[in-house]
């Protein structure tokens, strides 16, 4: 086939290059930019704004090099990702490139990147717990096959680490990770892990580095996510592992201002809440096919910045990960009222009632720097606080199953208060209290 | 809107996201809807604006949104004007049905693909289904736009077949007998002043941006039992009411909502959920036709539609979704329906505005929002409602979303001033899992005839304030210094707060009260705040009696809340009251 070629850019950005007048491209469809004489390939671009007068592209490997020679050559299709079988065990870059310097991969079929919305009613009522061993996930906030939910934490919290932990002890067919503006310490610590134990071989490896073109990072979600579906479609369980969304938020906020867009929060585009949605709401359990789980890290300094909080409205919860603990405070599990009535009968109760006592104990606390927790119930308070924080929002251990770890809330509330004080109900008191 | 029958066409000049630019020759008619011809698929577009064309002295602009992706359109691409403003399909066949924000059956899409794909439709009502028609009009009557000219049982509701609401008088020239027939097909030809004829059918379609009328129009008086008790004891809403419920992510907005859509006493419960997560919606329609509606004993379905504009789905949906969904609201009101609305959530379909106002390049108001969305807010909810002429009303529940959890952004403040209620969900409570995290000293309401009386609501909000306060005291100078009354009063606020404004939303038995249960609650906790209690602690000192104060209330609040879960027959629920009365006089109480 032949393809047209177009040699008139007229303005070259930052990770935009316009074309004079109107070539007859289509929204979102590919182009590759060739050097002049040589016709070496040297990036792909995407339409992104078009009009009679200019149409405007995103170049995947950025401007640097670009002249107003480099011509452009029409693919005629909207941008697709990759699929076969044989990528399991590998890594590849934001457009689906191969990028561990193995061999290439011969694609089975090429998948549409646009993450079509699923028809909502071929959704299944989410039901499947997803056991982590991890006590502050297990008991208080389950986590559920097809959830989708981020770890929201500082810079320097230990999230990815946290991430790792939950995708070794997952349950599922597929692994999916999809790293945005990564350290190559990150890149690699997930490399190891995941060799050691023995999931590599069920694991994609999407990587973006710190420092590549932004564009490639802009579309790394898009492309692992593409992947990730065709699995689910063919009746796999999927988990996909999404680090960091505030570094891709950060690569869409730069794009958004080098295209003028009018921004509304800190300088992010208005649709920050759509762009974000477009890509969470992949997670799904698919009537007659598989699932798709997202696991997020979202990085902040506060949670009301822009980011971490139109993930929220968009998450089925959030991890919170604070000096290296999992808080039970500001996590939230939504779809955990789907699974936790199904175990045993103390799950929910001795969820609530440790949660309404821990929020006593955060007032005691607070009440204690100002030195005015000194009568016996707030003390005792802040030695459940301590105790709490010491043994349940503690993440990183050996992982307990969920009936010894109810045992052990038990014995922590044995240890401090008197079973009235708990707010539990009677029943369930003769029938735990003295067993633990 | 004129009657244009010429194709009248025009061409993509500008494709920017879902907004594009196209010229054109003819006419255009502001707020029209257009189909844009891409790769062979049909794609729905609304005129927002037209313009002289800078290029060519006789063409014009047209500045369009577009509700489907556009990938693929190229510059040319053929747009096709319809004539007709964005409008809903009013027939039988509306409830228990689930669509996408235009309208679009989502089951029936589904038969087609998993996924949406541009360019998908289907007949928003089934046309295949038969429907058993009454007339109640004859040959030679004269009706008019929103008449009766017949009926049809759709599931337990007595659906009434109207006039479609443009018609000024018209006379009856033929109507059918009693008969089966589906919405495609001839009830009534009738004759207007000027001598032409229409036909009519069970189903029309009505412009969403056009309110349909009251009759006779009154102030939301009659309270909605919603089975929340920190609702219907201190913020109840009547019906035809407004009310904004802000809340941070994480505090209970959508568990709320669910409960609305289960426990508020109502004919017909419209939910459009509007950007917000898909999964929600599904819990809805697949879990509640589960679920059996209180009083009719029927699927929960049956007295639901579902308009289900989820957060991935094209932007410029969302703002159709919720115009789409006020309007099969006020058609049901129309008939004499109580509709309640839920619309999740606002701030989706403000953000909506938003980006469309950023890409038409308008000067940004406040965080970026359209300078004129407070009134734009006002306007959606102005068109809720009760009317005495019908003996409908539609009742409209707008969760917001605000930025940050902070409500002084604009979407929040723009709500609390459009509607008579406000709901604020609290980030403290709900993270001290005080569900649901309404705060009962944060919220407004217009109803002032409740399910208590005025006194013992403000009696009750005052314990509960004073208990606030003393709390606050007791955090700074440490309980040693608080007197012992006002540790009973801190007691008594706690206990109001722990077994009656908190309730467990997956608990059975606890999930829903009803007014006959809230008088005996009221009449419990009425008794506590008048009570004066002699704890006959014998010789001990202040801080031993308060620790036995707080064992004795802790008792209490255990008793109450095992009340709340198990009491189910009229003689365990009348256990409250004197197990208080008891406890007031420090006897002993039934287990």
């Amino acid at each position: 086939m032949i393809r047209k070629e177009i040699n008139k850019i007229s303005e070259v950005g930052k990770a935009l290059i316009s074309v004079e007048g109107n070539p007859g491209v289509a929204l979102n469809h590919v182009v590759e930019l060739l050097e002049a004489d040589t016709n070496q390939s040297l990036s792909f671009a995407k339409a992104i704004n078009i009009t009679e007068d200019t149409t405007r592209f995103q170049v995947f490997n950025g401007t640097t090099g670009l002249s107003t020679q480099t011509k452009i050559r029409m693919h005629e299709i909207p941008l697709t990702a990759g699929f076969s079988n044989k990528m399991l065990g590998r890594s590849f870059d934001g457009a689906g490139e191969v990028s561990d310097g193995g061999p290439d991969v011969i694609f089975e079929k090429e998948v549409s990147t646009r993450l079509d919305t699923l028809n909502p009613t071929v959704r299944n009522v989410p039901k499947q717990a997803l056991w982590t061993g991890i006590p502050m996930i297990d008991v208080f906030n389950t986590l559920v096959k097809s959830q989708k939910i981020p770890i929201f934490a500082g810079p320097t919290e230990p999230y990815n680490r946290l991430l790792s932990q939950i995708a070794q002890g997952a349950q599922a067919d597929v692994i999916i990770f999809a790293g945005i503006g990564l350290k190559f310490d990150e890149y690699h610590y997930f490399k190891e892990q995941l060799a050691q134990s023995g999931n590599i071989d069920k694991t994609i490896m999407f990587t973006h580095l710190a420092g590549d073109s932004q564009i490639k990072g802009l579309m790394l979600p898009d492309v692992a996510l593409s992947v990730a579906r065709e699995f689910g479609d063919q009746g796999k369980d999927v988990l996909v592992l999404l680090t960091d969304m505030t570094n891709w938020s950060n690569i869409l906020r730069n794009v958004a201002n080098y295209q003028d867009m009018i921004p509304s929060l800190q300088g992010y585009p208005g649709s920050l809440y759509s762009e974000l949605a477009k890509r969470y709401e992949v997670a799904a359990d698919i009537e007659g096919a598989g699932s798709i789980t997202i696991i997020g890290a979202t990085t902040l300094e506060s949670l009301e910045d822009p980011v971490p909080d139109n993930t929220g409205y968009i998450t089925e919860g959030q991890f919170f990960l604070e000096n290296g603990k999992l808080k039970l405070a500001r996590s939230l599990s939504r779809l955990k009222q789907g699974v936790n009535g199904k175990t045993r009968s103390d799950h929910r109760a001795i969820m609530t009632a440790m949660a309404s006592l821990l929020a006593d104990a955060e007032k005691a606390y607070e009440a204690s720097e100002v030195g005015a927790a000194n009568d016996a119930y707030s003390q005792k308070l802040l030695r459940y606080r301590t105790d709490f924080i010491d043994n349940i929002e503690e993440p990183f251990g050996e992982p307990i199953e969920l009936e010894p770890a109810l045992d052990k809330c038990w014995a922590i509330l044995k240890r401090h208060f008197e079973p009235t004080e708990t707010g539990l109900s009677k029943k369930l008191i003769e029938e735990f209290w003295d067993n633990n | 809107m004129n009657d244009i029958k010429k194709k009248r066409t025009g061409n993509l000049i500008s494709i920017q996201d879902s907004l594009v630019r196209a010229r054109f020759f003819d006419d255009v008619i502001m707020g029209e809807t257009a189909e844009i011809s891409v790769d062979g698929k049909f794609l729905q577009a609304e005129v927002l604006q037209i313009q002289p064309d800078p290029k060519n002295a006789d063409a014009g602009i047209v500045e369009m949104q577009v509700f489907e992706d556009l990938t693929g359109a190229k510059i040319g691409d053929e747009v096709v004007f319809k004539g007709t403003p964005l409008s809903v399909l009013l027939g039988p066949g509306l409830l228990t049905s689930v669509w996408d924000g235009l309208q679009n059956p989502l089951y029936k899409l589904s038969e087609e693909d998993h996924y949406l794909k541009p360019g998908m439709n289907a007949p928003a009502l089934d046309e295949e289904a038969l429907w058993d028609f009454t007339p109640s009009v004859k040959v030679g009557d004269t009706v008019s736009g929103g008449d009766v000219i017949g009926n049809v049982p759709e599931g337990k509701v007595d659906h009434k077949i109207l006039v479609p609401f443009s018609f000024g008088a018209c006379k009856v020239e033929s109507i059918i007998d009693k008969s089966s027939l589906n919405i495609t097909q001839q009830v009534a030809v009738i004759v207007d002043e000027q001598n032409k004829k229409h036909e009519l059918q069970l189903a029309f379609r009505q412009p969403v941006k056009t309110p349909i009328p009251f009759v006779d129009r009154a102030i939301p008086s009659k309270p909605i039992s919603t089975g929340v008790r920190v609702i219907d004891l201190l913020a109840p809403v009547g019906y035809g009411g407004t009310v904004g419920n802000p809340g941070p992510f994480g505090a209970g907005k959508t568990v709320l909502q669910h409960s609305l859509c289960k426990y508020a006493v109502a004919d017909i419960i419209i939910m459009a959920a509007c950007g917000e997560r898909a999964g929600e919606a599904v819990e809805v329609f697949k879990e509640f036709a589960e679920l059996e509606d209180p009083t009719t004993g029927e699927s929960l379905m049956n007295r639901m539609c579902i308009f289900g504009n989820t957060s991935s789905m094209p932007v410029a949906a969302r703002e159709a979704s919720v115009f789409i969904a006020l309007t099969v609201g006020e058609y049901y009101r129309y008939q004499g329906k109580k509709v309640v609305m839920l619309a999740d959530s606002t701030s989706r379909w403000a953000q909506a505005l938003r980006e469309r106002s950023g890409r038409q390049g308008d000067i940004p108001g406040p965080e970026a929002f359209p300078m004129d969305i407070p009134d734009q807010i006002k306007g959606m909810y102005q068109r809720a409602g009760d009317d005495l002429g019908t003996g409908g009303s539609l009742t409209f529940i707008g969760t917001v979303s605000p930025a940050g959890g902070n409500f002084q952004e604009p979407v929040t403040q723009a709500t609390m001033d459009a509607t008579g209620g406000f709901w604020g969900l609290s980030q403290d409570r709900a993270d001290a899992k005080k569900y649901p995290a309404i705060d009962p000293l944060v919220y407004t309401t217009s109803v002032y005839d409740g399910f208590v009386s005025w006194k013992d609501r403000q009696k009750m909000i005052q314990t509960l304030n004073d208990a606030n306060d003393i709390d606050q005291t007791i955090s700074t100078i440490g309980l040693k210094k608080v007197p012992v009354s006002n540790y009973i009063q801190f007691q008594k606020g706690l206990t109001i707060d722990f077994c009656v404004m908190q309730q467990d939303a997956f608990e059975k038995n606890d999930a829903c009260t009803r007014p006959a249960r809230l008088d005996v609650i009221n009449e419990a906790v009425q008794n506590l705040i008048d009570s004066d209690i002699d704890f006959n602690a014998g010789d001990v000192d202040d801080e031993q009696l308060k620790e036995l104060i707080k064992h004795k209330f802790d008792e209490l609040r255990q008793w109450w809340r095992a009340w709340n879960y198990s009491a189910i027959s009229e003689e365990e629920i009348s256990t409250l009251p004197s197990a208080v009365d008891k406890f007031i006089l420090q006897e002993e109480y039934a287990v």
